[in-house]
């Protein structure tokens, strides 16, 4: 996947954590994702559907969940409740919708945010294409972002379009 | 001054909660989708403004605000969305929205966005 629609992605992780959590965040090295069958993480997904396709997710060690929604909210959590499952959700929304505004000529719409907890999930990548782990770290704690995305007809139709134009200059 | 939060994340509702009790105003109703928020408009005549989220269950917050203009109320509406695009800016507007606020935001964005209608509120 190339890191152009990555970007847009962790563009936006680094946004919304700065505006709604005041937390700067660190990018770490992309890697190919992989099953942990162990991990109690929490993780928050969402659908983009439209000319372009893709899921994104954001997993959360259960601290960090409770740092992050806490920061949030300016209370303090202790433990997963509805509350921490709430807003896992609606950080990935955020994520996902500032994100999706970053691609251009994209009309993506996104689905409603899921969020689960534990190893009872697989994440299954968008056929032709991998899913993409970006690791961050922060004072709050570190936590992942999970990206499959299948550009659209659009971008490949842009490309062409610069192709052209360069052989005829 | 009542103001309608319309949000399906209870997270978000908390949120501004705590801004407008900041701003002293104490008189909040809650919505979890734009069919609530269609049908407390209708019954409660003494909203002097509604914050709409756009992507909810049940009924999207662009419909409700088609519904509730249709209802000839003209209660002022802000979009409190993460749809930052240009076209869907346009499309909230053309539908009868009166302002917009693109998350991420934080509580100094909606206090701003929210002292502006104070002010048009004599407040």
């Amino acid at each position: 996947m190339k890191a152009e629609y990555v970007n847009p992605f962790v563009e936006s992780v680094k946004e919304t954590f700065s505006s709604m959590l005041d937390c700067p965040v660190k990018v770490g090295k992309p890697m190919v994702t992989k099953d942990d069958e162990n991990s109690q993480d929490i993780i928050g997904v969402i659908g983009l559907t439209g000319t372009s396709r893709g899921i994104v997710a954001i997993r959360l060690p259960v601290q960090t969940a409770l740092n992050a929604i806490g920061r949030m909210v300016g209370m303090e959590f202790t433990e997963i409740d509805s509350s921490i499952i709430d807003g896992v959700g609606e950080l990935i929304n955020i994520v996902g919708g500032n994100a999706k505004a970053k691609f251009a000529r994209q009309k993506i719409s996104l689905s409603l945010p899921t969020v689960v907890r534990g190893n009872m999930y697989k994440l299954t990548n968008l056929t032709g294409t991998v899913f993409l782990t970006i690791p961050f770290s922060s004072d709050i704690g570190g936590f992942q972002i999970l990206v499959s995305f299948k550009p659209g007809e659009t971008q490949a139709y842009e490309k062409k379009e610069v192709a052209h134009a360069g052989a005829n200059s | 001054m009542r103001v309608l939060i319309v949000d399906d994340s209870q997270i978000m509702r908390k949120i501004i909660t705590g801004v407008l009790k900041k701003l002293d105003i104490e008189e909040i109703a809650e919505a979890v989708n734009g069919q609530e928020a269609v049908d407390i408009a209708a019954k409660d005549k003494k909203i002097d403004l509604i914050m709409m989220d756009w992507n909810m269950p049940t009924m999207t917050g662009i419909d409700a605000v088609k519904k509730i203009r249709a209802d000839s109320n003209k209660v002022p509406i802000i979009m409190c969305t993460t749809e930052g695009e240009k076209e869907k800016v346009m499309e909230a507007i053309k539908a009868g929205a009166n302002d917009y606020l693109v998350k991420p935001f934080n509580p100094k964005d909606i206090q701003a966005k929210l002292e502006k209608f104070l002010a048009s509120f004599g407040k």
